[in-house]
């Protein structure tokens, strides 16, 4: 894997990109707030997406065409991987990211030489107990640890309160403290239906680092959606549409073989949180422009939803 | 010696038993539940009537034989109070604050009319007096109340260390328990604990219901201790490491109602004075009197006559007169409201065994048909759908055991929604956070204009408060109304909608 990784960077490199070498000097300088940019550098996709394989396969082509690894992920960096643990469900329900995906994810910052690599997630109903259960049988839990990742369990004390003055809605939110503690934030959700949004995607998971969720729905969900990406984007969205749930979501179905499960093998991936969220869309089978976070993410010019305008690179295995 | 030694050895064990049951996992707890409670005099008694099992059978029939044959060996060697008392009057004598015990008088009116009451009151329908007084609950309480949520505040306070060396674990949680319930809980534990330093067991011979009915039976025990005059130097040791204070060395008589069967006395006679020996090899005491034994008989009499004569009706007209208020969720398992009442001794094991603290200690929300007997609080947790611990763990037979699949069908309330005050239909905005928690798919929502509005079908609603305590507004737009009786929900049937399998398209829609 290492190895295709490499002679894909130098192909970058031979083609002569000029941003290519900057990004290779900024590795050596350890300067990593350019690479917090929300932009693609010049001439790298802004968005990939692949499809027919299994998650590891999938996420080791889409990060290649994403650049490699390195373009997110530098030497002694710190990681947090955000994955969507937000249910009790086992993987094949497709409410929570898939196990395997979410370990491919953890093993690649390590080999690019991340110090740390945390995995959180605050569930839908926070009590103890709960939380167990949603980290237990999403199997997630299990396939980070193995990939040596630190798994952090949500408690009150973690969180710290922040201003969103340009929210038009949701003026602060408190965010757990690994978002701001750590160097890297890699926003990993699962695509399915959502009763209450139409979908969850990327945006939607990032409720996952904050505690006042029910501000959000009390105030307007799409718009504190919305507002929220204001005060922090992730640096990379990678969205699992390997199984997607197609109805009754984000809890979905309770038992071992659900009926409303699509196997898609499919994932996303794009520093754009809106442009990843309006590409999920599509694959779901809806337009972006019904769903009204994504729009007014639009509006608000947090990212672009005009597929069109983006440069895509798509490939399928 | 050697029993004394066992006594000591034995009860520990029992107790270190009790605080595991308490504070180990569901499992643990349900496994040392079926075994320990069931030789746990109430638990037993109650269960026994609600819904009997062969060892809670057993453990009651064990209980009575024993205390026949041997006297109220319970209240030592099982009975987790006692111990507790036997710790506070071990320390107490260790640091010379109670040097000798000493021979008390018998309250026996007061311990009597105490039983009594107790009686008629659980026979009529109030478990106000049972919740109160019974020892296993009492001790129940303490640990739930006192002892768990010092342990869960070092235990969560702890875990912050490893995290400097990134290590994340999970907190523990407690219950909430209402004000007035720990004040009753803290008021007996220290004045048990107060009075059993000062004068020993005297709780166990005055107030108890379980020790003065043992008491009645230790009266026709088999074994029984004895002083014989013949050998007794007056030199006054059995009295003085007597807990219970029944030796009298005056008339040299031991008032076996209130010995508690510690053998203290056994090993502390230097004469072969103080015997533990078979009823017939002594002659019968000529103490006793016609009045006590008139008002056993009649006790006994009387109680059986009530429980002849016993009327439904009486029960049903007392728990109708404790409210005005509407009544609150019971667990499932606890199959009606009036069941779960008057057979709950208010142990407040389930609220330590339950994983989501849903069921919280009440206080007075049954009214006067029982005293902090456990309800359903949806403002502070919900009731995990995968979970049916409460029932397993239950010693009395108040939350029947019931399989998971069972549960997750028993309706204990249905959720009602007040669109007058829910977001959505006052803001048109999304909000839906009740639809995102409901585990039987109760809540649909209509789509206008991309907004999503929340619509309750309560066939399938199974009562478990997730919605209710997800609802952002304040009054809560969603709440879930009791069943009194609970009912039987209709399982939702998934539609197969959609395809399984790979997707059939080809290529990507951009």
């Amino acid at each position: 894997m290492t190895d295709e990784n490499k002679t894909n960077r130098r192909e970058f490199l031979k083609k002569g990109l000029s941003l290519g070498l900057i990004a290779g000097s900024a590795t050596i300088l350890g300067r990593p707030d350019f690479l917090l940019a929300q932009n693609a550098p010049q001439g790298l996709p802004d968005l990939v997406a692949v499809r027919n394989g299994e998650p590891d396969a999938l996420f080791s082509k889409g990060i290649e065409l994403m650049g490699g690894m390195n373009q997110f992920v530098k030497k002694g960096q710190t990681v947090v991987v955000k994955p969507n643990i937000g249910f009790p469900r086992l993987p094949q329900a497709a409410a929570t990211t898939n196990p395997l995906l979410v370990k491919t994810i953890v093993e690649r910052c390590y080999a690019a030489g991340a110090r740390r690599v945390y995995v959180f997630d605050n569930v839908v109903l926070p009590t103890s107990a709960n939380a167990r259960n949603c980290y237990r049988l999403s199997g997630i839990e299990e396939a980070a640890k193995a990939a040596r990742a630190i798994v952090v369990p949500v408690d009150d004390f973690s969180y710290r309160k922040v201003e969103i003055p340009d929210g038009k809605t949701l003026k602060t939110a408190e965010v757990h403290s690994l978002i701001f503690d750590t160097d890297v934030f890699i926003n990993v959700p699962v695509l399915k239906h959502h009763s209450s949004a139409h979908l969850s995607i990327a945006m939607k998971n990032l409720m996952g680092i904050i505690k006042n969720r029910m501000e959000y729905h009390l105030t307007g969900l799409d718009q504190c959606i919305t507002d929220f990406c204001l005060y922090r984007k992730p640096d990379l969205n990678i969205v699992d549409a390997y199984r997607v749930m197609m109805s009754h979501g984000p809890s979905g179905q309770n038992v071992e073989n659900p009926t409303n499960v699509q196997v898609k093998k499919t994932i996303l991936l794009s520093r754009d949180i809106v442009a990843v969220d309006a590409a999920a869309t599509k694959i779901f089978g809806r337009e972006p422009e019904e769903i009204g976070y994504i729009k007014m993410a639009h509006a608000q010019k947090i990212g672009n939803m005009n597929l069109k305008e983006l440069k895509i690179v798509t490939f399928a295995m | 010696m050697r029993l004394i030694k066992t006594r000591i050895v034995f009860s520990t064990f029992i107790f270190t038993l009790f605080i595991l049951l308490f504070f180990s996992g569901e499992k643990t707890a349900s496994l040392l539940s079926s075994v320990l409670l069931s030789f746990q005099f109430v638990p037993a008694l109650l269960k026994v009537i609600s819904n009997p099992g062969i060892l809670v059978i057993t453990g009651l029939i064990f209980l009575l034989v024993i205390t026949l044959l041997f006297g109220r060996v319970y209240c030592s060697f099982l009975c987790p109070l006692g111990v507790m008392q036997d710790f506070s009057i071990a320390l107490s004598r260790r640091f010379g604050w109670l040097k000798n015990h000493s021979f008390q008088k018998p309250l026996g009116w007061l311990r009597y009319s105490i039983l009594a009451l107790t009686i008629a009151l659980a026979l009529f329908g109030s478990f106000v007096l049972v919740n109160l007084l019974d020892p296993y609950s009492l001790t129940g309480r303490i640990i739930n109340h006192v002892l768990e949520p010092a342990f869960v505040w070092l235990y969560n306070t702890s875990i912050e260390i490893p995290k400097f060396f990134n290590i994340y674990l999970f907190q523990k949680e407690t219950a909430y328990i209402p004000l007035l319930a720990l004040v009753i809980t803290l008021l007996f534990f220290l004045s048990i604990l107060f009075v059993s330093a000062r004068y020993g067991r005297l709780y166990c011979n005055t107030v108890c219901p379980v020790g003065s009915l043992l008491g009645l039976i230790s009266r026709f025990s088999i074994f029984k201790f004895t002083l014989d005059e013949d050998h007794c130097t007056q030199c006054l040791r059995c009295e003085t490491v007597c807990k219970a204070g029944c030796i009298n060395p005056d008339d040299k008589t031991i008032d076996m109602t209130r010995c508690v069967a510690c053998f203290n006395c056994v090993a502390a006679c230097p004469q072969p004075a103080i015997k533990y020996q078979h009823a017939s090899s002594f002659k019968t005491q000529n103490k006793w009197s016609a009045q006590r034994r008139g008002f056993v008989i009649g006790s006994v009499a009387a109680i059986f006559s009530v429980l002849l004569v016993f009327n439904d009706r009486t029960r049903a007209a007392i728990a109708a007169t404790r409210r005005n208020q509407k009544p609150p969720a019971t667990p499932p398992g606890a199959v009606t409201l009036r069941r779960f009442t008057q057979s709950c001794s208010a142990c407040h094991l389930c609220v330590s065994a339950c994983p989501t603290k849903v069921l919280t200690p009440s206080f007075f929300e049954y009214g006067a048909a029982g005293l902090m007997q456990p309800l359903m609080d949806f403002e502070k947790s919900f009731c995990d759908y995968e979970c049916n611990a409460c029932g397993k763990v239950c010693p009395t037979g108040a939350i029947q055991p019931l399989p998971l699949e069972i549960k997750k069908l028993v309706q204990i309330g249905k959720a009602e929604i007040f669109e007058e005050i829910c977001v959505v239909y006052v803001d048109h905005n999304n909000c839906g956070a009740c639809g995102e928690v409901c585990p039987t798919h109760v809540i649909s929502f209509i789509d206008k204009n991309n907004i999503l509005y929340p619509k309750v079908d309560t066939k399938y609603c199974i009562g478990c408060g997730a919605c209710q305590l997800v609802c952002p507004t304040t009054p809560k737009s969603i709440i879930v109304e009791p069943n009194e009786v609970h009912q039987t929900a209709v399982k939702y049937r998934h539609r197969r909608r959609h395809r399984r399998g790979q997707d059939t398209q080809e290529g990507f829609p951009f």
